[in-house]
């Protein structure tokens, strides 16, 4: 099985080469091989696929190459894909001598479970054979020169217009990219395909973990340097190296008088042996054949205009994978910045803190016991006759109202008692509230935390950062509504195993407690909110967006300890039932 | 990855039950904090507890829930068994009327939670070898027979105390590896890591780490 990161490579690819293949139907439309079917399935999802890589949140900051965040791994691609029609150029010419059985021998008696590996050979030998009847002829007579400035032209233009700003480099990357895929795919099979994936992955890991991607904007620099200057002589090497190759097909290492030839056999040889030369081979290789390819490809369609034409890189209108890339990345990059902006805002969690003070566990407990209590009214109202079943509808319908939350009126608010500290005003509030229950609730946490709070706004240092009051806010908002929380779960759970219920009372007291509660965290709020509003910060800012969040939390707090209390209205139902 | 503060990978259920007195919170005290609280309060409803531990590398968080061993709570602790991942059954080896009762916790741990749960036999207060009322064999024959896993332990001392809650997670961690554990259904008793309900959250995609696909 792969792992994780090689699997996301290899995505990545895949959705490549689902773009692409469109446009080698289009392309094959008119040849006499089919469609493989093994490759025509599952396409959108691909493609969904590496939408999804691309969109990764990634928390970088922007350094105008930022670009090659992303591009990075495409650009492995590249020259993963680029090895792809290097060992098809090795076997086309062994083909030609007739070889080619030969060299199946070999590859089975190393591996007999790559039979698939003979078909594609083959596959490669018709299509490169196709290829080149067209374009040879074209080649030889072309001028050299002129293809030296066609050459040099086109790649001037794909800098130009694949990137605004930042990287002609970039823009030469993908449209290799680009052109090599579509070389590697068009002769494609079944069998290449997986070959292909090992050797990615083998690649990948490799680049991941031994050699280190070279910079990419050097790389392209020097890209584009050799493109300009090499193409002449590459071209004038090829009927050499080519028939180099036939004097001695088998030969394990040529001499260095045509390196390309050396760093095929090379290639053919890792393919083989599944990865494990690429390590000796190096980056170099890599680059090179990557550079090779370019070159293969531009033989018999000078400035890659049939190539550009069939990807309809041309046309302006249609979206090509180049766009889409960037703008997936562009949106991506947009939310990365969104939500570093709130992980800044915000960076002390909420749910998290809550969930620490156990309050997530009370929630889910208490919903246990709600969802256990409702079943049961519902079982005792399924043995009734309708009209009791009404009955008893109506009653659970009036224990419902009878929790309604009043509307908030905060003339009632009246003032705290002469001669009582907050806490202590806050602990008889919530007893006065509870004291029909008929439950002995424990109040103390909640009434302690108050005052620890208190405390700490009190004998806080003046010069203490917003930052800190902001944590302290939030953590202490949490505290209270997870303290609160618990309180309904306990109420709850002793509401059930009370002996004489009275639902109306109950029900009224769990309201009035929940009013409390309620304003209790409005309260809170309010305080911190003064203690940024008392600190003197040029960040003004940053302190009312403090302010923000911490109100927004006291919203969320508030939620929580309703969801508690509609929680236990079942509790309540089921005394009256 | 953006995870938060959570550093572990997974949230295993626990639940803690067997009569009252036999040192249920008592064990959870001594696992969670390491202390023996000696005058243990009686537990209403349902009490929590959490530690973090580390099976096979992998860090995963304990959420225990220690029910009430009184009677009149039976009820309402019979709701939260629900997917709990492993549950600890505790008798007192000095009072044999608690280990007599074991096949009624036993029943309703078997119809209450899944098939995967794992049950541990805890037979606590080991340190009070002198006032045994049941005896290791007997105990360890009932265990065998109901294919929980078993150990006498003390929380006072703390003896076993750590084995019998690391097994049990060793053992359903095993069966996570295994495949018998589905960890996407709701009642596994297992998490990748914390929810957060009742906020509407844009949810991060589903974590994937572990996946043993």
């Amino acid at each position: 099985m792969p792992s994780s990161d090689s699997e996301d490579f290899e995505s990545a690819d895949e959705g490549q080469t689902h773009t692409e293949r469109k446009e080698r139907k289009k392309r094959l439309s008119s040849s006499n091989y089919s469609e493989n079917a093994l490759e025509s399935d599952s396409g959108p999802k691909e493609t969904s696929t590496l939408t999804g890589k691309v969109e990764k949140p990634k928390a970088k900051t922007t350094d105008g190459w930022d670009d090659f965040d992303i591009d990075n791994p495409e650009e492995s691609n590249t020259e993963v894909k680029s090895k792809e029609p290097s060992p098809k150029e090795e076997k086309q010419p062994k083909a030609k001598e007739e070889t080619q059985p030969k060299a199946k021998e070999n590859v089975k008696s190393q591996d007999t479970g790559w039979d698939d590996f003979d078909d594609w050979g083959q596959d490669d030998v018709i299509s490169k054979n196709e290829m080149e009847q067209t374009s040879k002829p074209v080649n030889q007579s072309s001028n050299q020169q002129q293809t030296d400035r066609d050459i040099k032209e086109v790649t001037d233009r794909l800098a130009s217009a694949s990137t605004k700003g930042n990287s002609w480099g970039w823009g030469w990357g993908v449209d290799s990219l680009l052109s090599t895929a579509t070389a590697g795919i068009t002769t494609a099979t079944a069998g290449f395909t997986t070959l292909t994936s090992q050797v990615s992955q083998g690649i990948s890991t490799v680049l991941e973990s031994g050699i280190g991607a070279p910079d990419p904007e050097e790389l392209a620099r020097k890209n584009n340097k050799e493109a300009d200057t090499s193409a002449p002589k590459v071209e004038d090497t090829k009927p050499d190296e080519v028939k180099a190759k036939e004097d001695q097909p088998n030969a394990g290492a040529n001499d260095g008088a045509f390196p390309f030839g050396s760093l095929l056999s090379g290639v053919t040889k890792f393919v083989e042996t599944t990865g494990t030369k690429v390590i000796a081979g190096g980056l170099d290789t890599l680059e090179t054949i990557g550079k090779k390819t370019m070159e293969v490809l531009q033989d018999g369609d000078p400035g890659l205009a049939k190539k550009r034409a069939m990807l309809g890189l041309d046309s302006g209108d249609k979206p090509v994978l180049s766009q889409i890339l960037r703008e997936a990345k562009a949106k991506a990059e947009e939310e990365d910045k969104v939500r570093e902006e709130k992980r800044e805002a915000k960076e002390v969690h909420y749910e998290n803190l809550f969930d620490d003070f156990e309050g997530l566990v009370h929630l889910e407990a208490l919903e246990m016991l709600s969802r256990q209590v409702t079943m049961r009214i519902e079982e005792r109202m399924r043995g009734l006759d309708p009209e009791k079943r009404q009955d008893i509808k109506e009653t659970l319908q009036q224990v419902a109202e009878l929790c309604e939350m009043p509307e908030e009126d905060d003339e009632d608010d009246e003032p705290p008692s002469e001669g009582m500290s907050k806490p202590d005003a806050f602990h008889e509030k919530l007893q006065t509230a509870t004291q029909d229950l008929g439950l002995k609730l424990v109040f103390q946490p909640l009434v302690k935390q108050y005052t620890d709070v208190l405390d700490w706004l009190d004998s806080s240092d003046p010069d203490i950062g917003e930052k800190a009051v902001y944590k302290r806010a939030v953590s202490s908002l949490a505290q209270c509504t997870a303290l609160a929380v618990l309180v309904y779960h306990k109420a709850a759970e002793m509401l059930l195993v009370k002996p004489r219920r009275s639902t109306a009372d109950e029900a009224d007291a769990l309201t009035q407690m929940t009013v409390v509660l309620t304003k209790h965290i409005s309260e809170l709020a309010t305080l911190f909110t003064e203690k940024l509003n008392s600190i003197s910060s040029e960040n003004k800012e940053q302190i009312n967006n403090h302010i923000t969040n911490i109100f927004l939390e006291a919203g969320n707090s508030s939620t929580y300890i309703q969801n508690a209390f509609q929680l236990a209205l079942p509790i309540l139902q089921i005394g009256a039932v | 990855m953006t995870s938060g503060p959570y550093n572990y990978s997974y949230i295993f259920k626990y639940i803690i039950i067997g009569d009252m007195g036999v040192g249920k919170s008592c064990l959870l005290h001594q696992f969670t904090d390491k202390k023996f609280m000696a005058d243990c309060p009686h537990t209403i409803g349902v009490e929590f507890g959490t530690r973090i531990i580390e099976v096979a590398g992998q860090k995963i968080k304990l959420q225990i829930w220690d029910t009430a061993g009184q009677e009149r709570f039976r009820a309402v602790t019979r709701s939260y068994y629900r997917g709990a991942a492993g549950a600890l059954m505790v008798y007192d080896i000095t009072r044999r009327s608690t280990y007599n009762h074991l096949s009624s916790w036993l029943t309703d741990t078997r119809n209450l939670t899944n098939p995967s749960t794992v049950i541990f036999l805890i037979g606590n207060k080991s340190d009070l070898d002198g006032q045994r009322d049941v005896t290791y064999e007997e105990a360890k024959q009932f265990a065998d027979e109901n294919g929980l896993m078993f150990v006498e332990a003390s929380a006072k001392t703390g003896q076993n105390v750590e084995e019998a809650f690391l097994e049990t997670a060793k053992k359903i961690y095993q069966s996570i590896q295994d495949g018998r554990l589905d960890l996407n259904a709701a009642e596994s008793g297992v998490q990748h890591k914390p929810a957060s309900p009742g906020r509407p959250l844009a949810a991060p995609p589903a974590a994937r780490d572990n996946c043993t696909c």
